[in-house]
């Protein structure tokens, strides 16, 4: 029954579904994990590396976390070949609005523009949707860090720490129990409602990581890592080379399940 | 009067041992009237490279903005800082997409190479490159830029050397034209840095 409703993405479903628009959420549901968690310094974001073999050239270029401005680093998890398209588009659109108001763009509205963009697809021309969720890490001045998720379908939402991907459903149940946020709401009015500090944020996303890696062990080859944080008042972002992560995941060791042999 | 002489601007770059000079007058005019005495026309692209751009003032201020776009772009695409010679020819590239309706601006690009090389050009309008080994001049005080650097430039100068010398070139070219002067900025980029210096001249 649900054979006729699948094959337009133009379409919905008599139970109100677009279905092609959940296929897509079922093919990132099969792609490398990626975590993201703010802190009130920055956020934090790791990403699971899926392909590996000892004959990849993996020192040059990122799989799955990419700049997209000066102040918005992003995770990409889903079909790495959908996610180069909309990486160079939200490149563009960054850029644009930075010419065009002399200001860098705020992290929701260039969120809110790609997924426009994701919508558009799955509303017009018959196309399918990108196959791809993104963790948007930025700051801005207006709202300070910021993290949000958005999905194929174009909808996007901000979050003190999220996850994409592979097990995504059982790390953020992790992630609910163990984040700590003591912040008031009406004392940090401006800021985005966060108290970790750095150093407790890297080493949550550390020990969900391990949790919800199924691989033996962590190594640098399995993960990329990348932290935005303020450097002088703007905005840093760092994407750890793999020395760097080696020296954060002996960090932060003793939160690492031991493999079982 | 050409379109080129409605603002006014003078603008040098110079070539020294391991170190360039890019060095610009502040003034804004609308011919006769001077509107503006602390006018930018030389503009960071990466730490150890500069561009000043001299003539339209309305297109100064749009180009700074393409180019700096452009070369966000690339740093983000390639993941690296984009080379004085590669950024040359994007200049170029990006005047010469306009050939029949041109910016009203003529550049002149400064810097240190990724081997801390020495690099300067200056373009036409239109984007033709001209790579010189020595100096480069451009604006309404050029003719007399040309002068003072021919007369005073020598190779290997240090960056002090290199700051007087250009200093000098700058300040008596645009004491001879009406259109630019009020002040002047000079840039040094070294490896280690780029010292900026501002000099009052005649303020007039």
């Amino acid at each position: 029954m649900a054979r006729r409703y699948d094959s337009r993405t133009t379409i919905f479903s008599p139970e109100g579904r677009l279905y092609q628009v959940e296929y897509a959420m079922e093919a990132i549901s099969h792609a490398g994990t990626v975590i993201g968690i703010l802190s009130k310094d920055g956020i934090v974001l790791a990403a699971e590396r899926q392909a590996t073999s000892n004959l990849l050239e993996q020192s040059i270029g990122s799989e799955k976390i990419y700049d997209m401005n000066d102040n918005v680093v992003a995770g990409v998890a889903g079909l790495t070949a959908d996610a180069n398209i909309l990486i160079n588009q939200s490149r563009l659109i960054a850029q644009r609005y930075l010419q065009r108001y002399d200001s860098p763009i705020p992290v929701e509205q260039l969120v809110r523009r790609l997924c426009d963009l994701k919508q558009g697809y799955t509303q017009f021309g018959g196309l399918r949707p990108f196959g791809v969720s993104f963790l948007c890490a930025g700051w801005d001045s207006a709202h300070g860090f910021q993290l949000y998720q958005s999905d194929p379908a174009g909808n996007y939402s901000s979050w003190k720490a999220a996850c994409i991907g592979e097990n995504s459903g059982n790390a953020q149940s992790i992630l609910k129990q163990e984040y700590k946020d003591d912040s008031k709401e009406d004392e940090q009015a401006n800021v985005a409602g966060a108290s970790m500090s750095m150093d407790d944020a890297m080493r949550l996303t550390c020990m969900v990581l391990s949790k919800t890696i199924d691989t033996a062990k962590l190594t640098n080859e399995k993960l990329e890592f990348a932290t935005i944080t303020l450097k002088a008042g703007k905005p840093h972002i760092h994407v750890y080379s793999p020395e760097e992560i080696d020296g954060v995941l002996s960090k932060n060791e003793s939160v690492i399940k031991p493999s079982d042999s | 009067m050409s379109i080129m002489e409605m603002n006014g601007s003078a603008i040098v770059a110079m070539v020294g041992k391991n170190c360039v000079a890019i060095a610009t007058d502040k003034r804004l005019g609308q011919q006769a009237l001077t509107v503006d005495m602390g006018f930018e026309k030389v503009f960071p692209v990466t730490d150890s490279m500069y561009i000043g751009l001299a003539g339209l003032a309305t297109d100064v201020k749009t180009l700074r903005d393409r180019f700096r776009m452009r070369v966000n772009l690339y740093k983000h695409r390639e993941e690296r800082t984009i080379e004085p010679g590669t950024f040359a020819n994007l200049v170029s590239h990006t005047l010469y997409e306009r050939r029949f309706g041109p910016y009203f601006v003529e550049p002149v690009i400064a810097g240190l190479d990724k081997n801390q090389q020495p690099f300067i050009c200056n373009m036409d309008l239109i984007g033709n490159i001209n790579y010189a080994k020595d100096f480069v001049v451009c604006g309404t005080a050029s003719d007399n830029l040309f002068g003072m650097c021919e007369s005073l430039w020598e190779p290997d100068l240090g960056p002090e050397d290199l700051f007087e010398m250009v200093s000098q070139a700058l300040l008596n070219a645009v004491d001879r034209d009406a259109m630019s002067g009020w002040g002047a900025v000079v840039h040094i980029i070294t490896p280690d840095g780029t010292i900026t210096r501002e000099l009052k001249g005649r303020m007039d």
